[in-house]
């Protein structure tokens, strides 16, 4: 216990520099612009705003980075409650009482709900990382290549089956994204592979460019197919601050909310998503009024919002722990320190104390500036709801270019972004998932790593390899997770979560 | 005149060679072949030591696997459940068009065969703002004219001279005549500044003075 304030004090110690609050405050301000801004989500904000990073030190990049992150969320709701208009499938739920609310007036009162909810949820979720961080990354440290292996495809088989959409496409994904991570030069050898013989493969596939492609642009192809609506948003915003009866009613929904996504989220697959729907479906459980649900209760606003804060906050345990990301916005984080020359994983808590602890808490201090962006400003973000999209999706063409283009100086990264666009335009009209295929190219060389040195200590016996105990329970725990998205029950629910992120 | 539903879905039923999944499933055992090809000549090692063609190898086998899948279930799913590929080319082929005038003209080079001329950010950026903007249902010149200036001004503004990127900011020519004239620190901020001022005078001359005259 002391331990754990010695940490969160040297944090704190990090995150308090002018420059660090300044870049928290960057990252929490331009995550919720873009994130309110129609059309956009999380890991499109990301994504294209990974490069204006690269300028910083690491720790300030990473926590420039996980504003972004939560800002990006965050505004996710605004929309939610105020044009239903859900940014991303975490605030889904949010838009169902969220806009009654709007509708009755009490916008202002949701929104500010909301805020509060999400700082419970936050100050919640960090003490529960900073808690679980030292012992999972000590039970990481002592794992076995071959344990290690497993539990990469236990993640990521938890993180297919728990996104919704079909399985099988999903692991094709998944394999093309850990093929695409081998193209380049041999991580021991240095000899090219899979490169076709070009120069251009032969530095592999880069993550930003990638997801910039997969993401950014591919993402405005679908909107345009769409035709431009504007979003009618009501003048009367109402009081912002809940009085003491809203808060009354809602601080249960908050406490239960903040719990549950702050497990969740632990758990490879979308914890976001998920726990907002096990919050929703517990607070109309065990209200006394379920039918004021979907007709602008305040409970079915604060419990899946403070859920999904909760929630995407300890999504960064296993990424940052175990160096295995559990989603798609995750993996983006991980590539981002890797070029940082941080690699995630176990080590970092110990190699790197200041910029882990910083991060940490930077998450808390981050959740209360946004509640100090969102409540006054939030007039401004109600202009910024009214962006036409026929001016919005110039501007992110030419800032996506730019913002390659600063990483490398190199023009061919900007011509990489487009064929990413491309393909993942073609993707998503063949229904394919393009998260799996990132969380693969982030992954595919430790995989290949750890199997590499498995079957050396194992001295070649696929036996001995899998029939270590651990490796063994947690192989098994993978096929039962697989075989279980079969099961029809559990199908039908999938197919609510199709939507990743 | 109400529809049915199912009727509806029924008159439109996906011919087998255009189904989302058909055409998925063969895209990825293609896919799985190329990497195939792509590994023949890497070895595989033993499993006591597997060298680089392993995994590929292994992979390229389980994506075919899966691509048979994929084009199985498209083959055989109910005319209901399948879906035809619908793609929009022309707002996508503009995007496509608008970065590839970025990544060929901001800096210029030697790609393959052919080689370009340096433009900088103060010509590629308008002009692929523009040719973007083009993909939108209907163009609207006014605005996004405005906007080519003002978005350019304000990248420079924050990338080259806040973060100060190593960006080309004027064609080669007239980038080298005016740095050794105005100073390279000049030269740049005279560009941006120009350009927020046109954004400005295009806002006033196409919006507020029409608006005044009706007033």
């Amino acid at each position: 216990m002391a331990d754990l304030f010695h940490n969160l004090y040297l944090g704190f110690s990090v995150i308090l520099s002018f420059e660090n609050v300044l870049l928290c405050f960057v990252g929490c301000f331009v995550g919720t612009l873009i994130g309110v801004l129609p059309g956009i989500g999380p890991l499109a904000t990301i994504a294209i705003l990974m490069p204006i990073t690269y300028n910083t030190e690491p720790v300030g990049a990473l926590i420039m980075l996980a504003g972004i992150y939560y800002g990006s969320q965050y505004g996710g709701s605004t929309t939610a409650i105020l044009v239903n208009m859900p940014g991303e499938s975490s605030s889904i739920v949010t838009a169902l009482d969220g806009h009654a609310m709007a509708r009755q007036g009490k916008a202002g009162k949701a929104l500010g709900i909301a805020a509060i909810g999400s700082f419970a949820a936050g100050t919640l979720a960090t003490l529960v990382i900073a808690a679980t961080a030292i012992p999972l990354s000590e039970l990481a440290l002592s794992l076995t290549a071959g344990n290690y292996f497993a539990l990469m495809l236990l993640g990521l088989s938890l993180a297919i089956v728990l996104a919704g959409g079909s399985l099988l496409k999903a692991i094709s994904m998944l394999i093309i994204g850990v093929v695409m991570a081998l193209v380049g030069a041999d991580q021991v050898t240095g000899e090219p592979r899979l490169t076709f013989g070009t120069d251009l493969l032969y530095n592999g596939f880069d993550i930003a460019i990638v997801s910039m492609g997969l993401f950014g642009i591919a993402e405005i192809f679908r909107n345009l197919e769409a035709r431009e609506q504007q979003p009618v948003i009501g003048n009367v915003i109402g009081n912002l601050l809940p009085n003491r009866q809203d808060m009354r009613d809602a601080s249960g929904a908050i406490a239960r909310g903040s719990v549950l996504g702050a497990l969740i989220g632990i758990i490879p697959g979308n914890g976001a998503t998920l726990s907002t729907f096990a919050s929703y479906a517990l607070e109309k459980r065990i209200s006394r009024h379920p039918e004021r649900f979907g007709k602008g209760a305040i409970q079915g606003v604060a419990g899946p919002e403070s859920a999904n804060n909760a929630a995407a906050q300890t999504t960064f345990v296993p990424l940052l722990t175990l160096g295995l990301p559990s989603t798609a916005t995750m993996a983006l984080v991980g590539g981002a320190m890797t070029l940082h020359g941080v690699i995630p994983g176990p080590q970092v808590i110990a190699k790197h104390p200041d910029l882990f602890w910083g991060v940490i808490t930077s998450m808390w201090v981050g959740n209360l500036m946004l509640v100090i962006i969102n409540l006054p400003l939030i007039g401004i973000w109600v202009k910024f709801l009214k962006v036409p999209y026929h001016l919005l999706f110039p501007m992110i063409v030419l800032f996506c270019c730019v913002g390659i283009y600063s990483v490398n100086a190199r023009p061919s990264d900007v011509l990489q972004v487009a064929v990413f666009g491309v393909v993942g335009y073609l993707l998503s009209k063949l229904r394919f998932e393009a998260a799996p295929l990132l969380l693969g190219l982030v992954l595919g060389g430790m995989l290949e790593d750890n199997l590499h040195r498995g079957l050396i200590l194992s001295h070649g016996s696929v036996a001995t390899f899998v029939g270590e105990p651990l490796t063994l329970a947690i192989l098994t725990v993978t096929v039962l997770v697989l075989g279980s998205a079969l099961l029809p029950a559990i199908r039908r629910r999938r197919a609510y979560l199709a939507e990743d992120e | 005149m109400i529809i049915d539903p199912s009727e509806q879905q029924l008159s439109h039923a996906v011919p087998r060679y255009a189904r989302v999944d058909v055409i998925g499933g063969v895209l990825l055992m293609m896919f799985a072949f190329l990497i195939w090809y792509g590994a023949i000549e890497l070895e595989f090692g033993t499993i006591a030591d597997i060298k680089s063609g392993a995994l590929p190898k292994i992979l390229s086998v389980a994506l075919v696997l899966a691509g048979i899948g994929v084009f199985l279930e498209g083959l055989f799913q109910s005319p209901e459940s399948s879906e035809r590929l619908e793609i929009a080319v022309r707002p996508a082929a503009l995007i496509i068009f608008s970065i590839g005038v970025f990544g060929f003209f901001i800096r210029g080079g030697k790609f393959g065969l052919v080689s370009t001329p340096q433009f900088g950010l103060l010509v590629v950026g308008p002009l692929t703002i523009f040719i973007a903007g083009c993909a939108a249902d209907r163009l609207r010149l006014k605005s996004l004219l405005i906007l080519a200036f003002g978005l350019t001004s304000a990248l420079l503004l924050i990338f080259v001279d806040v973060l100060s990127v190593n960006i080309p900011v004027y064609p080669k020519a007239v980038g080298d005549l005016l740095n050794s004239h105005l100073g390279e620190y000049l030269a740049l901020r005279a560009g941006y500044i120009a350009y927020a001022i046109a954004a400005l005078g295009l806002y006033v001359i196409l919006y507020m003075l029409p608006e005044r005259n009706r007033g």
